[in-house]
């Protein structure tokens, strides 16, 4: 039974469509990477299977339970699907450690001790131990973005989504941030990443999906999509993409 | 008839204490009462955000002197019972507060960016568990320059209470000018007087704007 | 009303037994509506006179020489950290021993302009800082010479900043002259106060004197964003 499963899910804002009939299933140990341009629906299909955005049609499965819009659910959701944003979205007014902490204390009523335990083994995945005490302000880009990672492996979650992290960092900060996936893709965690970096995609994922105006136009292994491409839409992208 | 001299002023002093208690007073229930609205207008439940922008709406859409007739003369006569100056005054000035704050602390909460919620419910927090660790942490902050604004506010509001006869500063000087018939002095020593408790809380206020001004510029990311 | 139960409950004693009656109230009508054009008319004339005032005093704080500037300063401090009863007070008694003997509609009138005037002056003067550098710098380099147009663009910019900021002041300046009837001075709350005292119906007479300022505030509140739309959006570029 796959980890996701999306079935024929569409999304309107007003007049404008989003998703159209999103077919998708992730297995437990993928690594999915969805590429497209902006505006073509990944960011809102990663939020849509966190329970952040609602489907107007269609079925989302999580770990063999359906997305609903019931507060209890979207809870027991966001314990097991862990996400990340392109800003980051630390929590200014808490230290690291902290902010770290904040979901298994109080997300997940875990002690105080176990949450701090944690907490630190989240931060020495990401390689931030020596950071615990300083505030979000005092890091760079990239410290900043892996703390956020930090803070959503230390929910212990099944499923990971990341959007568009790197999109926001300068250049030399994003290599930092791509390692930490790499080491996550190869504990064998199921990651669905929106991302714009070909170099991870080619290398980690095990499936890249191409979305284009609300629908996917192409998916499979990143060899067959990357040098095999179907669509005229998925060479055009990618030649824009290469080129810079 | 007397002239002003030192024991006018001093009784004019004695009466500061009366109008820093009143402001006080208004001040603390204003802060207790606006919290709840405040909450009430950010909230979940629409009859509840309704209810509170009406407040909201009534107490600053009308004078603080009509609040404070309908207070101590309008319950008077319609419950029929005498009511003690200090009682209306109290109970006036501290629903004025409660009004002005909640919206004050209503515009501190929806300064927060909707990215700290939802990264909030993300690390599976609930609706109160959001609140109490992640928005009114950063809520705060961002109120207290206006609130201590609203102080100086509430202290010269204080002094319409004189029309009702309550004692405080304005009334004292009421008093002393119809002893001494030395109005000429004793407004500007009373405007005097205000001004000593009013000046350093204004410059506070904007010490403390200056302060968490720069300090917003830690935010989350970009 | 409360017949039955007293009857069942000897002991429960109704506290509330006011009927309202704001029948009295409509009967004086005429007076209130005199009450609330005499509220509109202070209101207006301390407005505008307020506007002027800040006007020169804010020219004067830019350009003016050291002492005037520290004048201004402690004016518009003065203003805002004394209580508008006070002032209304200086003015009106404190003022005749200097020789000036105002009557209370004058010294209404000078007070809510005064006031008006003193936090008008710091509103358009954070609205000329907030002004965009970049859009004098261009007006300079654009040869624009003529110290009008110069003016023009500076403080249209600048008014258009504060506008919002000023327009709630004089719905502030529409409540608080309800203070100047503590001089006897012919407004709304005052004709409320001899009404209620006259008729005993306290409650419904300031109630609905509360309703009248809540309407006009409304009203004042839509006229100046109307004329916002006016001024600035309708067939002008930002």
């Amino acid at each position: 039974m796959p980890l996701v499963a999306l079935r024929r899910v569409c999304k309107k804002f007003g007049s404008h469509v989003v998703l159209d009939n999103v077919d998708l299933e992730v297995a437990k140990g993928e690594v999915v990477a969805i590429v497209g341009r902006s505006g073509s629906g990944k960011s809102t299909l990663l939020r849509c299977i966190n329970g952040l955005e609602f489907v107007d049609s269609g079925e989302i499965a999580v770990n063999g339970r359906p997305v609903t819009r019931s507060v209890a659910d979207l809870r027991k959701l966001h314990r097991e699907v862990g996400i990340v944003f392109q800003s980051y979205n630390l929590f200014p007014h808490l230290t690291v450690e902290r902010n770290v902490m904040l979901g298994p204390a109080k997300g997940k009523g875990f002690p105080l001790g176990e949450a701090r335990k944690l907490a630190r083994d989240a931060l020495a995945a990401v390689h931030l131990t020596d950071k615990l005490n300083d505030y979000p302000a005092r890091l760079s880009g990239g410290q900043q973005q892996r703390v956020a990672i930090a803070r959503a492996l230390a929910m212990e979650p099944v499923l990971l989504l990341f959007d568009e992290i790197t999109s926001a960092l300068d250049p030399q900060l994003t290599g930092e941030v791509v390692r930490v996936l790499e080491e996550l893709a190869a504990q064998g965690r199921t990651m669905i990443l929106v991302t714009h970096e070909m170099g991870f995609a080619r290398r980690a994922a095990s499936q890249i999906i191409f979305m284009h105006n609300a629908r996917i136009w192409e998916k499979g292994p990143p060899q067959q999509v990357l040098e095999n491409s179907k669509t005229q839409e998925l060479r055009t992208f990618l030649s824009a993409i290469l080129r810079n | 008839m007397r002239t002003f001299g030192l024991s006018e002023f001093i009784f004019l002093l004695a009466a500061v204490r009366w109008t820093l208690l009143l402001s006080l007073v208004a001040f603390c229930g204003g802060i207790g009462f606006g919290f709840l609205i405040a909450l009430a207008r950010v909230g979940r439940f629409f009859i509840l955000r309704v209810l509170a922008q009406a407040y909201i709406q009534v107490f600053q859409g009308t004078p603080v002197l009509i609040q404070l007739f309908i207070a101590y003369y309008g319950f008077a006569v319609l419950f029929d019972l005498r009511i003690e100056a200090w009682t209306a005054v109290s109970l006036a000035f501290t629903a004025y507060s409660a009004a002005f704050l909640g919206e004050i602390w209503r515009g501190a909460i929806q300064a927060i960016p909707r990215q700290q919620w939802e990264s909030a419910e993300c690390i599976s927090l609930g609706y109160f568990a959001q609140l109490r660790y992640v928005i009114l942490p950063q809520a705060f902050r961002i109120a207290i320059p206006p609130t201590v604004g609203f102080l100086v506010q509430l202290v010269k509001a204080t002094s319409v209470a004189a029309i009702i006869g309550f004692i405080e500063l304005t009334r004292a000087g009421q008093l002393m000018t119809n002893v001494t018939f030395q109005p000429m002095i004793i407004y500007p020593i009373v405007a005097a007087l205000y001004f000593v408790i009013c000046w350093p809380l204004s410059q506070f206020s904007r010490l403390l704007e200056r302060r968490f001004d720069a300090t917003r510029g830690i935010t989350q990311g970009l | 009303m409360f017949g039955h139960r007293a009857r069942r409950c000897p002991h429960f004693q109704p506290r509330m037994r006011y009927v309202f009656q704001f029948g009295i109230v409509a009967d004086h009508t005429d007076e209130l509506i005199h009450g609330a054009l005499s509220t509109l008319w202070l209101t207006t004339c301390g407005a505008v006179g307020g506007l002027l005032l800040a006007t020169l005093c804010v020219f004067l704080r830019t350009a003016g020489p050291k002492p005037v500037r520290w004048a201004i300063i402690s004016y518009v401090e003065v203003i805002r950290n004394t209580p508008f009863l006070v002032q209304l007070f200086v003015l009106y008694f404190s003022l005749p021993a200097l020789g000036v003997r105002l009557y209370a509609e004058q010294a209404a009138i000078l007070g809510l302009a005064i006031s008006f005037g003193g936090y008008a002056t710091e509103i358009l003067r954070s609205g000329i800082e907030a002004v965009p550098r970049g859009q004098i710098e261009a007006a300079r380099a654009l040869g624009l010479r003529p110290f009008k147009i110069f003016r023009r663009i500076i403080v249209y910019q600048a008014f258009k900043i504060v506008y919002p900021a000023l327009a709630s002041q004089v719905v502030i300046l529409l409540l608080g002259s309800s203070i100047v009837s503590a001089i006897s001075a012919t407004e709304l709350t005052a004709i409320t106060n001899s009404l209620q005292s006259q008729t005993f119906r306290a409650f419904e007479f300031y109630f609905v004197a509360a309703a009248i300022y809540l309407g006009m505030a409304f009203a004042t509140k839509a006229v100046l964003a109307s004329l916002y739309w006016l001024m600035f959006v309708r067939g002008r570029e930002a």
